[in-house]
């Protein structure tokens, strides 16, 4: 019952604000805030419940489900969190904008049909959610118009190819098993024959992989994520293409069964084991592209389908560890994303739209709230010990060591260092070093700005330290699966083959800050100047830009870039010339003349009667 | 726990000892190769006494807070390596958490250099993060190789397992991974042929270029852990660790004598000309290393 009144609030909740905006715009952002923070309260409030009920039965005579258990809650947690946090950031940075009823509207939508996603217990109520969910997706990528609607165009295009795929998946699941609802399914599939379970498979891994942006679907996210409004851009980065991973590890787990999904294909052809291979590329080639990229979005939107590459080797792995660490990391992804894309946000805000890296620079000063979202969230994204993303990677190294898979391993590190380097360019290039002269006068980021930051970096912090309090619950949803229980303290892991304790390394750090600090201020204390005042020795210096940007590491470009072409797109883009001139080819038929229009006609019969004067077919 | 107290305020000590002795000794020995006589062993201590007590200029939070973050990871992966018999935090996480806590340090220096807005700080740090990037393709297969050759992910064990069958270096599995890891180990400690993030000719010693006194002060002491681990780790994955502090360090300092009459002759590498040579012959090496870990090694 609690589901459908959470629902209800969610969905009635963006429509009333979209009516409330029409007449105060102040009453509308504050029930916007009211809502997404009571659909995070009730979220949070039904914790451990699990409940099933059909609320109706009128859609063919199909029961629709709502189901509550760990997975979707964990996954409707981070929806909501991602959901509130951008909503509050949304204050400031869409002020003044057109359109804001509409922006909030859809914002609130996109947030409840992705809540109806996880909570659904059938697949047409998975189906029509998902819908919802991506078109007003849709509509959000291509708010900014110009390059955007482009950008959404090529959106929404491969996200129905992929929903298409979906609903044939469903409609033949339904003709073969006669229901839809996933745990009725699921006793059905053990005896499917293995060729239809992977035309089943096929189906939902392009639906799912499109939303969720593997390789080979990647090509809309680049430019979907650095076009939409930035608030956005987090809860798209965060939580929308993590849907494509619940959407997995409910077909895998809940829907295959874990036992069937790992023994299905054979030897190298392992299902599971290819995907994992798929995984790897997902991080190395996204992550080195990123590195390229000189919008601060864009680098963000690259990285995103990098980590997404871990995520999938780690659910692919199908150890315990492995999908524990697969799942954290996809709860750390969203955090550290969105905070990361919403510094960027703030800093496209003050900086008047800009975002270019080779443009901005010494934002620290100025922003130093923003800096420190932005230095909490790269380290969070590079896995530094005492963030989050740390524990989920080291679940996933730890599990690939260990399973025999060293290459797999070893292209999950360097994929990390790939991370590190871009990272250390992004913040590098706009927050850091020289400031430029007309940014002088830039403000802090506005408090509603501030706040959502804050609390992002301390949930990575928090669960750096801590990451046993998340552990916890992901450990229950893989006992529920069938996996083997996991011992989780708080602080960490214990097993035989290693144990990971993160209160000793953060004592360590603690202490070892502490004296090294007092080493430090116990040398004559230091003046602090100005950049010209060291660098030019007092001397005057034309005031220029001093700040190494552009082709930050052009030496290793050079190498690389070759190596780097973005293959798939360019072969999407020449099958889209070849749909063109094709359909191109057939428009020349309709010339708008009924002479040929009749010739046709007379064409058409004159063969039918020809064939069965022929060959008598009738 | 009392004997585990004082080992973790006297380990990261005796490191920082070492690493300073071999500061010094670096100093002597590429001196004697020049045909000079060079500073005495403890030149560097009396430089840092010195540089504590001068004036320096900052640049504003993350100039400090930089340079204490990256000593802070310095000294945490010195107590994850065992020295002999020592190791203080062996069981926090084993060999993933020494990778990553290896990033603190020169994450740490170029964050805090990055404040600087010194032109020649950022190129310097830029060819710091390729060369890493270059020498962290061969250094991680190499140690993917041990690990799983092993099947560990605990750098104690690695060193235990060691005792009773050898070197791993010396083991035919590992051989090949061995000698990759010694071809970029200066690539690792930034010495010639590859200081070229630090190329004092060109671009003013790169990320020290705005440090002045306490700064530079904490930048050698930087320096002397980053050559304590850098051997360390090395000694202990391939050369057998040891079975008590003393036979430790006098295998750390043959491998640093060795490193240091490279460092005397070579000319110092373009940073393409690096990456292409850690491309290249090291990483071949380390990867055919690995592919027959994984196939004959188990």
């Amino acid at each position: 019952m609690s589901l459908q009144i959470l629902l209800i609030i969610a969905f009635g909740g963006a429509f009333f604000t979209y009516f409330l905006g029409k007449f105060s715009s102040r009453a509308r952002d504050f029930f916007a805030v009211l809502v997404s923070l009571a659909l995070l309260i009730m979220v949070g409030s039904l914790y451990g419940g699990t409940s099933y009920d059909i609320f109706y039965t009128g859609f063919f005579n199909l029961p629709l489900v709502l189901k509550l258990n760990t997975l979707s809650w964990f996954f409707a947690i981070t929806i909501t969190i991602i959901g509130t946090c951008s909503i509050i950031f949304s204050l400031s940075y869409m002020k003044g904008r057109e359109r804001t009823d509409f922006y909030y509207f859809m914002m609130l939508l996109v947030n409840a049909g992705m809540l109806g996603i996880v909570f659904s217990g059938d697949l047409f109520s998975f189906y029509i959610f998902w819908e919802i969910m991506s078109w007003s997706a849709f509509l959000l990528i291509s708010y900014n118009k110009g390059p955007a609607l482009a950008a959404g165009m090529k959106y929404i295009i491969m996200s129905v190819i992929g929903s298409m795929a979906m609903l044939i998946g469903i409609l033949s699941i339904y003709a073969n098993c006669g229901t839809v609802i996933i745990s009725e399914i699921a006793s059905f599939m053990p005896s499917a024959s293995s060729g239809y379970i992977l035309f089943i498979l096929a189906l939902f891994f392009i639906a799912f992989g499109i939303k969720n942006a593997i390789l080979p679907f990647h090509t809309w996210l680049p430019d979907a994520h650095s076009q939409a409004p930035s608030p956005f851009s987090a809860v798209l980065s965060g939580i929308l293409i993590k849907m494509g991973t619940y959407g997995f590890i409910l077909i895998f787990y809940s829907l295959m069964g874990m036992k069937f999904f790992l023994d299905f294909g054979s030897g190298i052809f392992n299902f599971h084991y290819i995907l994992c291979w798929l995984g790897v590329i997902t991080i190395i080639v996204p992550t080195f592209i990123a590195l390229l990229q000189n919008d601060a979005k864009r680098l963000l939107a690259w990285h995103s389908i990098g980590q997404i590459g871990y995520i999938i080797l780690g659910i692919a792995l199908g150890t315990s560890m492995g999908i524990v660490g697969g799942m954290f990391h996809a709860f750390n992804h969203a955090i550290f994303k969105a905070l990361l894309f919403l510094t960027v946000g703030a800093v496209e805000y003050r900086a008047k739209g800009v975002r270019d890296l080779n443009s901005l620079g010494g934002f620290i000063k100025k922003m130093p709230i923003t800096f420190f979202g932005a230095l909490v969230g790269s380290l969070g994204i590079i896995g530094i010990p005492l963030t989050n993303g740390f524990v989920s990677k080291w679940l996933i190294y730890k599990t690939l060591i260990l399973e025999n898979h060293p290459f797999l391993a070893f292209a999950a590190f360097i994929g990390t260092w790939g991370t590190l380097l871009s990272f250390y360019k992004f913040l590098h290039n706009m927050f850091l070093g020289q400031l430029p002269e007309k940014y002088k006068d830039v403000k802090k980021a506005p408090v509603s700005m501030q706040f959502p930051i804050i609390v992002l970096s301390s949930i990575i912090i928090l669960f750096g330290i801590f990451p046993g309090i998340p552990l916890k619950v992901i450990n229950t949803i893989t006992t529920s699966f069938g996996f083997e229980s996991l011992n989780i303290t708080i602080w960490g892991i214990v097993s035989e083959t290693g144990t990971l304790n993160m209160i000793n390394i953060f004592f360590a750090v603690f202490i070892m800050g502490i004296i090294v600090w007092t080493l430090f201020y116990a040398g004559k204390k230091s003046v602090t100047v100005s950049q010209e005042d060291n660098y030019a020795a007092g001397a005057h210096i034309p005031k220029e830009k001093y700040h190494y940007t552009v082709d930050f590491y052009n030496p290793l470009y050079r190498i690389i870039k070759p190596f780097l072409k973005d293959i798939i797109s360019d072969f999407y883009y020449w099958l889209v010339r070849v749909v063109h001139k094709f359909c191109d080819g057939i428009r020349r038929l309709y010339t708008g003349d009924v002479g040929d229009y009749v010739l046709y006609i007379i064409f058409f019969l004159t063969s039918l009667i020809f064939i069965q004067l022929r060959w008598k077919p009738w | 726990m009392v004997v585990k107290i004082i080992q973790i305020i006297l380990y990261p000590l005796m490191a920082l000892m070492i690493g300073i002795f071999f500061l010094g000794l670096a100093r002597k020995i590429m001196a004697r190769i020049q045909w000079r006589y060079g500073p005495p062993l403890i030149q560097p201590i009396i430089d840092m006494i010195k540089l504590f007590n001068q004036n320096s200029v900052s640049h504003g939070f993350m100039f400090n807070f930089g340079i204490i973050f990256s000593l802070v990871g310095s000294v945490i992966v010195v107590l994850f390596l065992p020295f002999g018999g020592i190791c203080p935090l062996s069981s926090s996480g084993g060999l993933l958490v020494i990778l990553y806590i290896m990033l603190f340090a020169p994450l740490g220096v170029a964050l805090s250099g990055g404040e600087g807005a010194n032109p020649n700080i950022s190129i310097g740090i830029s060819r710091k993060l390729i060369l890493a990037l270059g020498y962290e393709v061969p250094f991680l297969l190499a140690i993917l190789a041990v690990m799983t050759h092993y099947e560990t992910i605990s750098i104690v064990e690695v060193v235990k397992i060691q005792q009773n069958a050898g070197w791993a270096i010396f083991s035919l599995p590992l051989f090949l991974s061995g000698i990759a890891y010694l071809m970029i180990l200066p690539a690792i400690l930034g010495l010639r042929p590859f200081d070229m993030a630090s190329a004092p000719q060109e671009i003013s010693s790169g990320p020290m270029a705005e440090y002045s006194g306490k700064f530079l002060a904490l930048m050698s002491i930087e320096h002397a852990f980053g050559l304590f681990i850098g051997i360390a780790l090395f000694v202990n994955l391939f050369l057998g660790g040891a079975s008590n502090a003393l036979i430790f360090f006098f295998k750390m300092l043959a491998v640093f004598t060795a490193l240091i009459c490279v460092n005397a002759v070579y000319p110092r590498f373009r940073i393409e000309q690096a990456l292409k040579y850690l491309w290249k012959w090291p990483t071949l090496l380390a990867f055919t290393g690995l592919v027959i870990v994984s196939v004959i090694g188990r």
